[in-house]
């Protein structure tokens, strides 16, 4: 006999019901559906491939394990990625200097030509494409590097808005701050990132 | 700076369009007119575009198998074996409170030993009966324990304690036991101590049991200094906190019995009284008392002058409870006639 969500498209409220009613097939849907964002958002922000998984692999066990506590005031999602935050600045804050130890290993790799053609972007208002050049191995390791220099509070929220593509409600609610809280402090966290990118290309 | 702050805040709300129309509008009619405002916002969105730009990485494969591991892993560990733990639970919270009522019970013992030592009643049938308001025990006064003789202490056993509260005793003999009870009672009576004394009458004996301040008690002596002469032998025993040990002095007067009363500690209280059993005896041994007595030296009466107030302030009447806390010394005069 097939789940009753095998295969209808059906918004988050439903699953997470279906799941706290123990339909294991809703719970996996719920997996599938965010285990690459909630994967992407841990990995910027933690830089290290093996705890990002375990931090993710962490995030959906909890969110399992608590789907009964969820009251439905905010969003699946944004409670999700407040677990998911949660557990990776847990992380960060047990493992410091981890995360910047392998992007030092990675940045004696960066060419001077890479670090030319990301001068080129920053400076040259006619830099043509710059998406096309950011998909450069060498030029995303270097933008990187240059997002871990962030502290972890600014990293998070320049990683949520930047790369996740949250609005700035849904960002307050999972760092639980005030609008104005996220206005300021994405401010900040750009206008740093732009400094330590003019830093790694001296 | 603040400015720059609040212009790149509103710029890169413009970028992440969390603007409304009309501040929209003013943000662009600002990039229009200034060059360098112009400057930042492509800075600004360079870093966006870079960041967003960023490669998307993918949960590693497998993921939803790990997950599911995980979860039954857990569901395992917290059933059949938690079952067992609770057990243990169980007991050692069993096991924690037996030993917390132990350490109570252990701990109530000894504040009440230590409460008892502090308040506890002296062992001695000699104590004297504090007027507390408790009815006072059957006065069948056996209480010549402490014989009239010297000195019954050894000098070891002097307790370094200071006079904080003393036991003591005063017998008298007289030929008019009625006439000397009455000066008793009116010395007490004229000294305010009556509310603080507890009589007691027998055939052959009167007997006082008070609790009162030093003060009080040299008021009280220095008002039966007046009749002193009229009693045959006077002696006066003080409670060393020996168990059973006492110092007399026979033939004391009441001046002596002030100075004994107003030592600072217990231990010049016992000295003092030691001396003057001493002193006493030998006197007692000489044939026409050679000794010079204080009244030859020109001291007289015990002059206790009355408190007077030295400022405007207004006598206060003394609660109950204060004049309490001021009976340190319990005293008990046995008026015995012949």
């Amino acid at each position: 006999m097939q789940s009753k969500t095998s295969k209808i498209n059906i918004d988050d409220t439903v699953l997470v019901e279906l799941c706290r009613e123990g339909d294991s097939a809703a719970m996996e849907r719920l997996i599938i559906k965010y285990q690459n964002r909630i994967y992407n958002t841990i990995l910027k922000i933690c830089a290290n491939v093996d705890d990002a998984a375990e931090l993710t692999q962490e995030t959906f066990v909890k969110i399992i394990e608590n789907i009964d506590k969820f009251e439905g005031r905010s969003s699946f999602y944004t409670w999700a990625f407040r677990i998911a935050v949660n557990l990776t600045l847990n992380y960060c804050k047990r493992n410091v200097r981890l995360g910047f130890k392998s992007l030092d290993a990675q940045s004696d790799e960066s060419t001077q030509q890479t670090k030319k053609v990301l001068k080129q972007f920053l400076t040259d208002a006619r830099s043509p494409d710059p998406a096309v050049e950011v998909q450069a191995k060498e030029i995303g390791e270097l933008v990187i590097k240059a997002l871990m220099k962030l502290d972890d509070d600014q990293r998070t929220i320049i990683v949520l808005r930047d790369i996740e593509g949250m609005n700035y409600a849904h960002i307050a609610q999972v760092l639980n701050i005030e609008l104005g809280t996220v206005k300021s402090r994405l401010s900040r966290a750009r206008s740093n990132l732009r400094e330590f990118l003019e830093a790694v290309l001296q | 700076m603040k400015e720059k702050a609040n212009i790149d805040e509103l710029l890169n709300s413009f970028i992440d369009d969390e603007l409304t129309e009309r501040q929209q509008t003013e943000v662009q009619r600002l990039i229009a007119n200034d060059e360098e405002v112009a400057q930042r916002l492509k800075e600004l969105q360079k870093c966006k575009v870079l960041l967003s730009s960023l490669p998307f990485a993918e949960a590693p494969v497998g993921m939803l198998d790990e997950i599911r591991t995980s979860l039954e892993r857990r569901t395992l560990l917290s059933e059949s074996p938690q079952h067992f733990d609770q057990r243990i639970g169980t007991r050692h919270l069993l096991l924690r409170r037996i030993v917390s009522a132990a350490a109570m019970i252990a701990l109530v013992a000894v504040l009440a030993g230590v409460i008892y030592t502090i308040v506890g009643p002296e062992s001695s049938v000699d104590r004297p009966i504090i007027a507390d308001g408790q009815q006072p025990p059957a006065l069948d006064v056996k209480v010549e324990k402490p014989k009239p003789s010297s000195v019954t202490v050894a000098d070891k056993s002097i307790p370094q304690t200071t006079a904080a509260e003393f036991n003591c005793r005063l017998e008298l003999s007289t030929n008019n036991l009625f006439a000397a009870d009455a000066s008793v009672s009116r010395a007490i009576e004229d000294n305010d101590i009556l509310a603080y004394t507890i009589p007691a009458k027998q055939s052959d004996k009167r007997i006082y049991a008070i609790s009162c301040s030093r003060q009080n008690l040299a008021s009280l002596l220095a008002a039966l200094e007046k009749i002193w002469g009229r009693f045959g032998s006077t002696s006066f025993s003080i409670d060393t906190e020996q168990e059973g040990q006492y110092i007399t002095v026979d033939e004391v007067s009441a001046k002596q019995i002030v100075e004994i009363v107003n030592q600072d500690s217990l231990e010049g209280t016992i000295q003092i009284a030691k001396d003057f059993a001493v002193l006493n005896r030998l006197e007692g041994f000489l044939p026409q008392r050679e000794l010079p007595s204080l009244e030859d030296e020109g001291i007289t009466a015990i002059a206790v002058p009355k408190p007077r107030l030295t400022s405007n302030q207004k006598m206060v009447k003394k609660k109950y409870t204060q004049i309490e806390n001021e009976k340190n010394v319990h005293l008990t005069i046995v008026v015995t006639g012949n």
